[in-house]
């Protein structure tokens, strides 16, 4: 196993770092709205002093007059100015709004604050109480509560706040709950902070973007409610001016002035706009995990890259003789499009039968070359050099529609976790007998036998129980042995399998490990194998290819590689690991690697592994070309992998490199 | 799942409770006893007293709210203090107006909003930005102002549609159906846009699932993928999505009904408000929870039924 990294030092962010305002004004549309709204309320603000008339004045030389040099913005039936009396009304529908946005942003919050604090009973309450006035007709109750209290529109609007809360209080929730059973806050609770100390310092610190996302969007919602009920006659009182109360004035002469409806329609629009447009922007999910399954524009581009790919590749010599479930890859590279490359100049040959191990610590781009493999690299990523010859074929030109044809049913795919990798929404019967009949042209009946014996190929012992089950109704070990039935179940050659045994319990590692193995003798299949634990490498393996920052560092026989490394890091990868050590042998300490992989944008020219390697030295900072290691076939890409091998060096079990110790008490000391 | 479905059956009764009682509260909270609201200005004291003795207004709120229940429990909501018409009777006549709306507007919302959100989702690029931005338009643009647009634009320029009125489905289908036309795209323009933005999120969030990664790697066709299984993962926050639609257009019929001047519960709420008629505005709440809960709890039985762990539990 791979020693868990030291995680970088937890940088504690204020409040108001955590409020990411340089994500609003990055966006334009949230930039504008800022400007808009800020504009909105200086012009209300001010309005008493360059307002060019009066909100009652009237002018019957300009009876609903459109814009003109005296009315900017038209005249209505009284000819009192439009622009006046939009401006005038600005302030007290902004501010009454806002009142909203107190009280139900306000409440929500403390509600869901409460609930994540007080434990599972008084969360079940309150949430049962939002449930129910979520399911009520709001606008039916807030007109019954004019009726009691008259249309007094902070009133109203501090109602309305209430009701909205309940919405507000589901959205933060889940949060809040998260924030609250974070361990630091575990730790302040122990250290004796009270609850409502750890409700102030720790959770709603971490909510401050939430709230402010949903005050903005509840200002837009506000705004339109009140101006709604304006409009059936529910505003401020006659003569006041208000939005819906101009605006239900002006449907009045949709007949003879329809311009009416503009100036104060559009103002309104404008600012609900800028509202949502603010809460949008701070809102936006910063790092969305990638789509398994590219939108069609995506499509277009990747059909583009592909055939450029195509071009460079026939310039390219394929060496390899098209031979029958021969995997042989190029110089692969994978990259984000526009950006850094994940992988780079990979090479290695999968014979018929055989299974190929990738090996690396999380980040080494082990998992984005296995998918390249069928071509199911998540949208923003493709292969951006390089072949992955199948048969002669070159998968990395491959249009999406070829690969159709070889997943599957030539090459398929096992991943990590096989909970997530089953349909939860099928039973385990539709899925598999819909890829039989899709993957081998059956009919139902047939695919349901087909079916059947695949699943006891894989060890399940009540198939058809297991048939009409969903994925969560069985274990993870079955549902792994599931996930690899629906693998097999168009007889393919290859099988890519992304550490297959990772989120198994022990005992069914080696199961799983165990029918892998079967699977390979029955069916002559070959595998290529993800993993980062070199006890599975040893368990399955023929051949191995060690990767480390996106390449390969060393490849060759499994036997050879696990007896004597010739690559600082494989070296660091067997003295780090538990189950490689002999129990004859266990060294009182396990040694670690100090340090983490670095990402793809801060890989050096020379050696990527040098940062973190108790040998490195200034011939390490060129680039180091992968060379024969000289026993068999291997390979090894290190300037002193010779010198290691003559002198027979080993990983030492030093935590930390003492300058690396010398700085830190420094830091401490300062 | 019958444990569930009790459980809910009680809270929608608890809920309609709840509202039953706080309209009670509210309608006492009015200005005005009902012998002056239901004899006007002018009214001598004596009249009134009579009046309010008569409709036991002086008894003890615990007695009259039991008294209101009792009879609102065999269909009685009581007479109008206004026109002295039966409450219940009038309601059950707007009842249907503000139903056909509400219903037709959610289901208008419902498809044009899943079409437009899938297309947003499923094509990505230009399609998404087009999507998103009308949507963005859409829910910013209040539903009166939308409304009387449409008037201007079928009404009025184009008689394609009438401009207010409703005809009852018994006396006209053809007519009823065209005078609900402009009212329901009215309310549906909102909703619409608001279930495609939820059904994009699904969509996209049903499209990062492991799962699609299995099924591209059984080479199932993109079609399949994108309407069988990825929609159908999705389809449970839409349906939650449309449920929550339904609530906010059954009060949003309010609007519309001013604006097209059609003699639903909306009109009532609104004219009974005005007016101080508290046993009107006493019905009417009722009978709009009553409603918006009943929906509400049949939306979310069918969405319990769409996922397969809570279907089986």
């Amino acid at each position: 196993m791979i020693p868990s990294v030291a995680p970088a030092p937890l940088q504690r962010k204020n409040a108001l770092a955590r409020f990411s305002a340089h994500r609003l004004f990055a966006s334009p549309a949230g930039l504008a709205g800022v400007i808009w709204l800020a504009a909105i309320v200086a012009a209300s603000l001010t309005a008493p002093w360059w307002l060019p008339f009066k909100t009652e004045d009237q002018d019957f030389t300009a009876v609903l007059s459109g814009p003109t040099a005296a009315h900017w913005l038209g005249t209505d039936e009284l000819g009192r100015d439009l622009l006046s009396r939009i401006f005038a009304a600005a302030a007290g529908t902004l501010g009454t709004s806002l009142i909203t946005v107190i009280v139900g942003v306000g409440l929500g919050t403390v509600l869901a604050m409460l609930a994540a604090a007080a434990g599972e009973r008084a969360e079940a309450v309150i949430s049962r109480v939002t449930e129910i006035m979520m399911s009520l007709p709001g606008t039916v109750i807030i007109l019954a509560v004019i009726g009691a209290v008259g249309t007094n529109i902070p009133l109203i609007m501090a109602i309305l706040g209430v009701l909205i809360s309940a919405g507000i209080y589901r959205v933060m929730l889940g949060q809040a709950k998260s924030l609250q059973s974070q361990l630091y806050v575990d730790a302040a609770k122990v250290d004796g902070v009270s609850t409502l100390g750890i409700s102030l310092r720790h959770v709603l610190p971490g909510l401050t973007n939430t709230i402010v996302v949903q005050s903005a969007l509840i200002f837009a919602v506000g705004m339109l409610i009140q101006a709604g009920l304006a409009f059936i006659g529910f505003g401020p009182p006659i003569p006041q001016p208000s939005w819906g109360g101009m605006i239900q004035g002006a449907s009045q002469h949709v007949y003879d002035a329809p311009w009416l409806m503009v100036p104060t329609g559009a103002v309104l629009a404008l600012t609900v706009l800028a509202a949502n447009a603010i809460g949008n922007a701070l809102g936006k999910a910063p790092n969305a995990s990638a789509s398994h399954l590219p939108s069609a524009a995506a499509r277009r581009q990747r059909v583009k890259a592909v055939s450029a790919l195509a071009v460079a590749a026939t310039a390219a010599d394929s060496d390899a003789a098209p031979a029958n479930g021969h995997l042989s890859v190029r110089g692969l590279s994978v990259g984000v499009d526009g950006g850094p490359r994940l992988v780079t100049d990979v090479s290695f040959d999968v014979e018929q039968g055989t299974v190929l191990g990738l090996v690396g610590e999380s980040g080494c781009g082990k998992t984005m070359t296995a998918l390249s493999l069928l071509g199911l690299l998540p949208s923003g990523v493709a292969a951006a050099g390089g072949q992955i010859l199948w048969n002669g074929k070159n998968l990395a030109a491959a249009t999406d529609r070829e690969m159709e044809a070889i997943r599957g049913r030539e090459i398929a795919l096992i991943s990590q976790e096989p909970m997530r990798a089953l349909d939860p929404m099928f039973t385990v019967g539709y899925q598999l007998t819909s890829a039989i009949r899709r993957l081998r042209k059956t009919g139902k009946a047939d695919a349901r036998k087909e079916a059947l014996s695949l699943l006891e190929k894989v060890g399940i012992v009540d198939a058809e129980r297991i048939l009409k089950t969903y994925p969560h109704q069985i274990s993870g070990g079955m549902a792994q042995r599931v996930a690899i039935a629906l693998a097999l179940s168009g007889r393919p050659r290859l099988l890519v399998a992304d550490e297959p045994t990772t989120a198994l319990d022990v005992t069914v590692q080696a199961e799983i490990l165990s029918l892998l193995r079967s699977l390979v003798k029955d069916t002559g299949m070959s595998v290529v194998m993800v993993t980062h634990d070199l006890g599975v490498v040893a368990d399955i393996c023929d051949n191995v290819a060690v990767m480390y920052a996106g390449q390969v560092v060393e490849s060759g026989r499994t036997a050879n590689i696990l007896d004597s490394p010739r690559h600082p890091y494989t070296l660091a990868l067997l003295a780090a690991d538990p189950h490689a050590n002999s129990a004859a042998d266990m060294p009182d300490r396990l040694a670690t690697i100090s340090g983490q992989v670095p990402q793809p944008k801060d890989w050096p020219a020379g050696c990527r592994f040098a940062a973190r390697c108790q040998f490195a030295g200034s011939a390490c900072a060129t680039p180091v070309p992968l060379l024969a290691s000289g026993s068999e076939d291997g390979l090894v890409r290190c300037v002193k992998a010779d010198e290691l091998a003559v002198e027979g060096l080993e990983w030492l079990a030093t935590e930390v490199p003492t300058h690396r110790v010398l700085k830190i008490v420094e830091k401490d000391l300062a | 799942m019958a444990l569930f479905i009790t459980k809910r059956l009680l809270m929608a009764l608890a809920t309609v409770l709840v509202v039953a009682v706080l309209a009670f509260l509210l309608v006492h909270a009015m200005p005005g006893s009902p012998g002056a609201v239901s004899l006007g200005a002018g009214a001598s004291q004596e009249a009134i007293d009579e009046v309010n003795r008569r409709l036991g207004w002086s008894d003890p709120l615990l007695v009259q709210f039991f008294g209101w229940l009792g009879g609102a429990v065999q269909g009685d909501l009581g007479v109008s203090l206004i026109d002295g018409r039966s409450v219940s009777a009038d309601l059950a006549s707007r009842l249907p107006v503000t139903a056909s709306l509400a219903a037709g507007a959610t289901v208008l919302s419902a498809v044009l909003g899943v079409l437009l959100g899938v297309t947003a989702a499923v094509r990505g690029g230009l399609a998404d930005r087009i999507v998103g931005g009308i949507c963005g338009l859409a829910v910013a643009l209040p539903a009166f102002w939308i409304g009387i647009i449409f008037v201007y634009l079928f009404a009025v320029q184009s008689s394609v549609f009438p401009a207010t009125g409703y005809v009852p489905f018994e006396v006209s289908p053809q007519d009823w159906a065209m005078s609900l036309a402009l009212p329901v795209i009215t309310l549906a323009v909102g909703g619409a846009a608001f279930i495609a933005r939820q059904t994009r999120a699904s969509m996209l969030e049903a499209l990062q699932q492991e799962h699609i990664r299995t099924l591209r790697a059984t080479a199932t066709p993109t079609w399949k993928i994108l309407y069988i299984h990825a929609l159908r993962y999705a389809s449970l926050p839409i349906v939650a999505g449309i449920a929550l639609q339904f609530i906010g257009l059954f009060g949003g019929s309010v609007i519309a009904e001013q604006l097209f001047a059609m003699p639903g519960l909306g009109q009532a709420v609104q004219n009974s408000v005005s007016t101080h008629d508290a046993p009107s505005v006493q019905g009417v709440v009722v009978i709009a929870t009553v409603v918006v809960v009943a929906v509400n709890l049949v939306l979310e039985l069918a969405t319990k039924f769409l996922d397969p762990k809570l279907r089986a539990s």
